[in-house]
Order: structure tokens, then C-alpha cells, then sequence
């Protein structure tokens, strides 16, 4: 199912697809979420909603790992509203393996207490609902996601992310710029940007992190002589 | 739910003056925040614009701009732009723009205006006029009551009288009954002498005085005494000035009671009054000089206490006469009584009651006019050398300027005094006057006071109302400007020039003296002190209540702030001085600070309209 609507999704376009995702899974929150469409690719980018997001996980692999925090908070009109801002631990099965232990600072007992991802998902559709996706690195975003949703709803999450990495690659090889290793990290991007330094690092932080990131990356693109006006920039320039 | 980003709530909490809010607000405040960014030269908005939110500066830099192109302020990191423009009713006043990326954070209209509401503390820090936050501010509460209570204050009960023709024995009878050491002697309800325990003791027992003799054989008489409107630090510097420990208190001409230095001790002044009398028992500049050490660990221990700028130099400066008097005393002592009378007069911050630490020494003698120099000339030369450089021993060092008493110049006949301040004042030349407006503050120390007053009284006849010489006096007072406030750890002057420390001195506090002698020499009033001054100044309609309301409490406010400094130098070993590192500032004295610049600068602009015709 999940392969036959990637099929589909490649052959027909993402809204189609999404149209008829929200139609064969009606009254599951994965269909609800289907029924409201997307933003288009050319609408004004401070017109477009979007959902910084960012996952916790207990390893690299999709299928193997699991999510254990969600943090997220929406970007509108050009801005970052804080009071929808929204942090979730998640149950994980089996110990916390200990290098992610210590890297999220997430231990067994707080990861035991938290809710069912069942229970985190319908609230993050929710959210997401008519937004694009923002993340730091976002392939690692999108397939953690993706398999949630393909394992709790059998459905996959079919959404265009905006990549705050890739746009920063993209960005300064247009500048010219060599990038060198480690350069397109979280921190290295926003202190070009002067950005402040957070010291805590929870998913909703670097959530946070990356959709100021995202503010100060379309700012700069305005000054690139891109054109003139907060209009100028449109969610297809973002998109990678 | 929302969630709280400590990150955020951490950053605002530290801030003044959300550090004044309660946890909760704090909270409902970080989640109703929207973060923006802002390009280097991108424009957060223009006169007119609609302005919905408080902008708090993240990370970055703003800058506010007048319409007419001048540079209002410099915004770093944990200040807040577009105030002016939310208490306008949301419509921008100046154009404010980033001049480095800036990451802000967004506070609605709604909670700003609602928080005002909610919380007067917070309120103040955004009132509109740089005054009134000063006014909340004028913190130093005067624990020690020396400036802000009376001496009537201290008295708590009747007098215990007696009339002339009481016998001795009856009076140390009343005394002994009624546990004093004092009793008052009172004709027609007239205060007439004083009779104390050392009195029984040296003119009565040890002289084999007949017990049955009345009281008036041993009285001091006639007392001295103060008013029950005086205020405590009068009466502090009348019992030291005269190492008594018994001063009567006469109110509308009747006795009122007796304040003694126990009773002042009681009000916590056991350091001022101790060493004021410690000094009066020295024998050398040297002893002298060994009491006075300790003024530094005094002036710590006073702003530690909470006094107030203003009673500090009270205490501080009656050391300084306390120490001027007793080295006449002993040069009198040593080289016998002057040949003519003569006034010794202190000038400058001295005079004013406004010293805060040993300092250069400014001082004059006016001399009667019976002087003949050929025949007075050397005593009065040796007794001033001797005043003057026993100061210079004591800390209070020569003045560069040899504005000093031992200076032939300044040593002068009352007649050539007046001579002096009649160039002054009526062919005023800008140089001249700057040099000699430390004599325009002046205030008898020792000696006959007549001549002084004699003199201070033509001084301030010729004055009042001198449209020129108050004019060269006006521009005077402008050569130093406040700076604008500060950016990030610079001080920010006018045009955009940063520097590196706060001369508080020059930037603030000199400014507000010189306005303030102004109006009082406009007057025509005899008040010396800054305060006081400004006081008078307000009552005779020379400048609006609200102008010196504003100028005593932002000197109040400079005077703390330096006064916080040169206790923490002192605690660190250093010496004292009137720099001020930004870095050193809390939020809230620099807000503060910038509220005292502020109202400096528009009673600078005030000053010019009214005595140079708007020139500046």
C-alpha cells in the first residue's frame, strides 16, 4: 500500500495523491490531515504556514529506531508563534540505547512515563494540518514520520519538506562558497546568521533553532538581490 | 497546553524590567511571544507605521532615529524598541532599523499594556517622561534619617525647667529624681541657660561652690540651641562643632526639649557623630588625618545602610568642617587670636554639602576691613599657610588651582571681595568665570560670620537677575553634555562616538550643579546646597515644579550610582574615583541612567531659551 502510493504520488502529483489518501483512511488522523491541502509551491512564502519539527530518536534507522521525542512550532506570516509551540516525550520499548541517553538527556524511567506515540501522532497531524514541514537535515525527519504514520495508520506521510540544511547548501554554493565538513551543522548555520547560542538541546529547542533559522535564511535570500519585497520569495525557492 | 522554552522565559526573566514580573507572568508571557528576524538595514518601522508589539532585541543591534535624522538610541541585546510607539497609541514615532542581523522577540500590544496595568513597577519603567521613572526610583531611602528627619522628631519628652533663682542643690535634686542629665533654666518661658552634670561636677563640687547659690551662678548662659524644624544633621554638626552633648530645642522661641548625642548615636549616625568628635579631640594635622582614614569604610558603610546621595555628603562634608575648624582652633591656639576678625569660607562641593570623599580642598578668607597688610599681613599669611597645609595633611589635598586661603589672592580685606565679584559679575569673560564659579559657592566655616554674610549678601544683589553674567554662567554650565545611553558595555554619545567608561562626574552631576547655581543666583537666594537650590528654585517659579523635581531626583540618582561605585572600589582596595565601566551597570541603572541624561540634557536645553535668548 505504502509503495503503491509513492507509485502513484510520482506518476499523478502530490495533491491527488493526498486526495486520495484522505478519502480511503476518512476518520483516522492521518485522513483528516489529508483533507486539508497543502500550500501551493508559488504562494508568497510569509503566506504559507509552516511547522518546524524535530525528533529525538534512538538510533538512524526508520524502521529500526524509535522516535522518542517530538518538538515542533509553527512559523506564520513571516513570524514564529511560541504560544503553539508543543514538546512530547514518547514511550520507547526496551532501555534507552545509552549513547542517545546522554545525547538527549532523556532518561529511562521519564521515557517509560510518556504516552503511546498513538497517542502524539493525532496531535502533531493536527498541528501540521495545512503547514509545510521545516527541519534541520529533514530526510532524517521525513523517514521517522513516514514510518510512524505507515505503522500506525498505513499510510505514509506524503508532505514536501522544507530542508533548512539543504537550502543552506544550496545558498552558498550560489554564493560561491566551498562548504567545508561540518559547516551546514544546526550551530555553525545560525551563528552566520547571529543567531543566538542555545545551550539546551530538546526537540523542541532545535526545533525552534531551525524555524529561526528558516526566518534568517529568506531574509538573507532577499538581500542575494533575489528581487525586491517581502512577496518576492515563494515557497518553491525554499523547497529543495 | 503550551509548553515553556526556558530558553526564552531565561532570557526575558534576566531583563529588566520583566525581572520585576511574577513567575506565572513570565510564563504566559514567553508562550505569547512571536520571534522575528531582521536583516542588517531592513526597517522594523517608520514614523506613522502601525506598531502592535514590543520588540526585544534577541540577538543584534537596533538603532531609533528621529524623524529629523538624529540618533535617539542604540538597542542591544535585552532592550526593547517601539515603546514610544505602543504608548502612542500604536503608531510609530521614529524610525527605528537594524544595523546587524537581529533576532527579536515580539511581545503583543495587549500583554504590554495589560502588564502595565497590572503592575505599577513595571509601568514605571515606561513612563513616557524620564522623570516620573526616576521618581520611582529614588531609592537610597535615608535610614539614617540625617536629611529627611527633624530634630523635633527626637524628642519624646517635656523639658524639665527650672527658673533662675533655683538653688543648686534643689536643681541636682530635680535632676537626680528625674533621672536627666540636663535641665533647662526658663524665665517668663524664655530660655535662658543650661545646667548639666559636668556643670555640678567642675563649677559647683569642684569649685566648693555654695550649694545654696541659684542655678543662674553656674548656667551656661545664654545656651546654644536649635530649632525643632532643624534638620538632624544640624544638630549633629552643632554638638560636634562644639563638643557639647546637651543641645536644647526651641520651638516658636520656647523650649521644647533637650537632644542629646545619645539620642543621635540612637538614630545609627554613631560613625559620623564619633569621628566629628573624634577630630575635635586631635591635637595635629596628623591625629586628624588618622581619624579621617576611615571615611572611605564610612561611606561604604552608609551606602550599605541604604542613605540616601544626599545625606552622605551631609555626613562626609561635616567631617571636612569638623577637621577645617579644629586646625583653626589650633593654629589659634598656637599663634593666639587673630589681629583683626576674619571669616574662614569654604567653597566649591564643600561648601555645598556635597562632598563624598576627601578632596582637593577649596577654600577663601575674607579678612575685616580694618586690616592693614604691613601690619596683619604676616599673621594672616602664616595662619592660613598653617589651616591649609594641615588640610593637605589631613587628605584634603592643595587645590591645583590655588583656589586656597593661603593664596595672597584669595586672602583678601572684605572690601576687595567685593571688588572681586563685582568684575565677576558685571564684566563677566567666560574664562574668568569658569575659574571663579567656585566661589560663587561659599559658606562660613569659622570666624566672624558677618563678614560673609556681608558679602554674600552683595553677591547676591548683584546677581539676581544679571542677564549677562547669567548668560556667560549658562554657557558655561553646557560645556558638558550628557552622553545619549549606552550600547552593549560603550557609552553612547551624541552622533554615534562610543565610550568606554562613565564619567559620572562630568556627565551628570556637574551638569545639574551648575544648572541649579543658576537659578539660585537668578533668585537672588543664599541656599548653597544642589538640593536645596533646586528646591528654592521651584518655590520662587525659576523653573517648573516638574524641572526640579526631575533634576534633584536624577542627581539623587547619579549621586548613588556613584556613590555604589566608589563603595565597590573601595571594597576591592582601589582608589575612589568618578569612572564608571558600563559593564559594571545593572540593566536597571542603566535605564535609570539614561532617564537622568535624559532630563539633564532637556533642562540644559530649558536653561539656554531662558538666559541666552535660545542661543546655545
Amino acid at each position: 500500500m505504502v509503495f503503491a502510493a509513492r507509485w502513484l504520488q510520482a506518476l499523478i502529483g502530490p495533491d491527488l495523491v493526498r486526495w486520495g489518501l484522505a478519502a480511503r483512511h476518512r476518520g483516522t488522523p492521518l485522513g483528516d490531515y489529508y483533507r486539508v491541502d497543502t500550500p501551493t509551491i508559488r504562494e508568497p512564502w510569509d503566506e504559507v504556514g509552516f511547522l518546524a519539527v524535530d525528533l529525538e530518536t534512538t538510533g538512524l534507522d526508520p524502521r529500526a529506531d524509535a522516535i522518542a521525542s517530538i518538538g515542533w512550532v509553527p512559523v506564520t506570516g513571516g513570524g514564529i508563534v511560541l504560544a503553539e509551540a508543543r514538546r512530547h516525550l514518547v514511550k520507547v520499548s526496551g532501555p534507552m540505547p545509552e549513547s542517545s541517553a546522554v545525547l538527549h538527556g532523556i532518561l529511562d524511567d521519564q521515557a517509560e512515563a510518556a504516552p503511546d506515540l498513538a497517542d502524539v501522532m493525532p496531535e502533531f497531524l493536527q498541528a501540521l494540518k495545512g503547514r509545510v514541514p521545516v527541519a534541520h537535515h529533514a530526510a532524517s525527519e521525513r523517514g521517522f514520520l513516514d514510518a510512524a504514520c505507515g505503522r500506525l495508520y498505513g499510510a505514509p506521510l506524503v508532505v514536501p519538506y522544507v530542508d533548512t540544511l539543504a537550502l543552506e547548501g544550496r545558498l552558498r554554493q550560489r554564493r560561491g562558497e566551498v562548504l567545508t565538513p561540518g559547516s551546514l551543522r544546526l550551530d555553525a548555520c545560525r551563528q552566520r546568521y547571529n543567531l543566538p547560542r542555545y545551550r539546551a538541546h530538546d526537540a523542541l529547542v532545535d526545533a525552534l533553532a531551525c524555524a529561526e533559522l528558516l526566518l534568517a535564511q529568506v531574509a538573507h535570500m532577499n538581500k542575494a538581490g533575489r528581487m525586491d519585497g517581502s512577496h518576492a520569495i515563494r515557497l518553491e525557492h525554499l523547497l529543495t | 497546553m503550551t509548553v515553556e522554552i526556558l530558553e526564552i522565559r531565561d532570557f526575558i526573566a534576566a531583563r529588566h524590567p520583566f525581572d520585576l514580573l511574577p513567575e506565572n507572568e513570565l510564563a504566559t508571557l514567553s508562550a505569547a511571544i512571536t520571534v522575528r528576524y531582521l536583516r542588517r538595514d531592513s526597517v522594523l518601522m517608520e514614523p506613522g507605521d502601525n506598531v502592535d508589539a514590543l520588540s526585544l532585541v534577541r540577538s543584534g543591534a537596533l538603532e531609533t532615529i528621529t524623524p529629523e535624522g538624529a540618533l535617539l538610541a542604540r538597542l542591544g541585546e535585552g532592550e526593547a524598541g517601539g515603546v514610544r510607539a505602543l504608548l502612542r497609541g500604536g503608531r510609530a514615532v521614529n524610525r527605528i532599523v537594524a544595523i546587524e542581523d537581529a533576532l527579536l522577540y515580539q511581545l503583543p500590544a495587549e500583554h504590554f499594556h495589560r502588564l502595565r496595568d497590572a503592575y505599577p513597577s513595571f509601568a514605571y519603567f515606561f513612563a513616557p517622561h524620564a522623570g516620573d521613572r526616576l521618581r520611582g526610583v529614588r531609592g537610597g531611602s535615608d535610614t539614617l534619617g540625617l536629611t529627611t528627619r527633624r530634630v523635633g522628631e527626637l524628642i519624646s519628652r517635656e523639658p524639665v525647667t527650672v527658673t533662675p533663682t533655683t538653688t543648686v542643690q534643689d536643681a541636682a535634686a530635680i535632676m537626680s529624681n528625674a533621672g536627666i542629665s540636663c535641665l533647662l533654666v526658663v524665665e517668663d518661658e524664655v530660655l535662658c541657660g543650661i545646667v548639666t552634670d559636668r556643670d555640678l561636677r567642675s563649677r559647683v563640687v569642684a569649685a566648693g561652690l555654695d550649694i545654696t547659690q541659684p542655678v543662674s551662678a553656674i548656667m551656661s548662659s545664654p545656651p546654644l540651641s536649635v530649632q525643632a524644624t532643624d534638620w538632624l544633621f544640624e544638630a549633629m554638626l552643632t554638638l560636634s562643632r562644639h563638643n557639647i552633648h546637651h543641645l536644647p530645642v526651641v520651638r516658636d522661641g520656647k523650649p521644647m526639649g533637650v537632644v542629646t548625642t545619645t539620642d543621635l548615636l540612637r538614630t545609627q549616625t554613631r560613625s559620623v557623630v564619633f569621628l566629628a568628635s573624634d577630630i575635635h579631640r586631635r591635637t595635629t594635622a596628623e591625629g586628624i588625618r588618622d581619624t579621617l582614614i576611615h571615611i572611605p569604610d564610612l561611606v561604604n558603610e552608609l551606602v550599605e545602610a541604604g542613605a540616601s546621595a544626599r545625606s552622605v555628603g551631609n555626613a562626609i562634608t561635616a567631617l571636612a568642617d569638623a577637621a577645617t575648624q579644629r586646625l583653626i582652633q589650633l593654629a589659634e591656639q598656637d599663634m593666639g587670636p587673630a589681629p583683626v576678625p576674619y571669616c574662614w569660607i569654604a567653597c566649591g562641593s564643600q561648601a555645598r554639602f556635597e562632598q563624598t570623599a576627601r578632596s582637593d580642598q577649596d577654600n577663601c578668607l575674607v579678612i575685616s576691613d580694618d586690616y592693614r597688610a604691613e601690619e596683619h599681613g604676616a599673621w594672616f599669611k602664616e595662619f592660613t599657610t598653617r589651616v591649609c597645609r594641615g588640610l593637605d595633611i589631613a587628605g584634603y589635598v592643595l587645590c591645583p588651582g590655588e583656589m586656597m586661603a593661603m593664596t595672597d589672592q584669595w586672602r583678601q580685606p572684605l572690601d576687595q571681595w567685593k571688588r572681586y565679584f563685582r568684575r565677576w559679575i558685571g564684566q563677566p569673560e567666560p574664562k574668568a568665570l569658569m575659574l571663579s564659579s567656585v566661589f560663587f559657592d561659599m559658606r562660613p566655616i569659622a570666624g566672624n560670620s558677618t563678614l560673609f554674610n556681608e558679602l554674600h549678601d552683595e553677591v547676591l544683589t548683584r546677581a539676581k537677575g544679571a542677564r549677562i553674567f547669567l548668560a556667560h554662567l549658562t554657557s558655561n554650565a553646557l560645556t558638558h553634555q550628557p552622553p545619549l545611553g549606552f550600547f552593549r558595555n560603550f557609552v553612547l554619545i551624541s552622533g554615534g562616538d562610543h565610550d568606554k567608561t562613565l564619567d559620572l562626574k562630568h556627565s551628570g552631576i556637574v551638569p545639574i550643579v551648575d544648572l541649579a547655581r543658576i537659578y539660585a543666583l537668578d533668585s537672588g537666594h543664599p541656599a548653597i546646597n544642589t538640593y536645596e537650590r533646586l528646591e528654592v528654585a521651584r518655590e520662587a517659579g525659576k523653573i517648573s515644579k516638574q524641572g526640579a523635581d526631575d533634576l534633584i531626583d536624577a542627581l539623587e540618582f547619579l549621586g548613588l550610582v556613584r556613590l555604589r561605585h566608589q563603595a565597590r572600589q573601595i571594597r576591592e582596595g582601589a582608589r575612589a574615583d568618578n569612572y564608571v565601566p558600563p559593564s559594571e551597570l545593572s540593566g536597571f541603572e542603566r535605564s535609570h541612567l539614561k532617564d537622568a541624561f535624559a532630563v539633564v540634557k532637556s533642562m540644559q536645553g530649558a536653561a539656554t531659551t531662558t538666559y541666552r535668548g535660545g542661543m546655545g
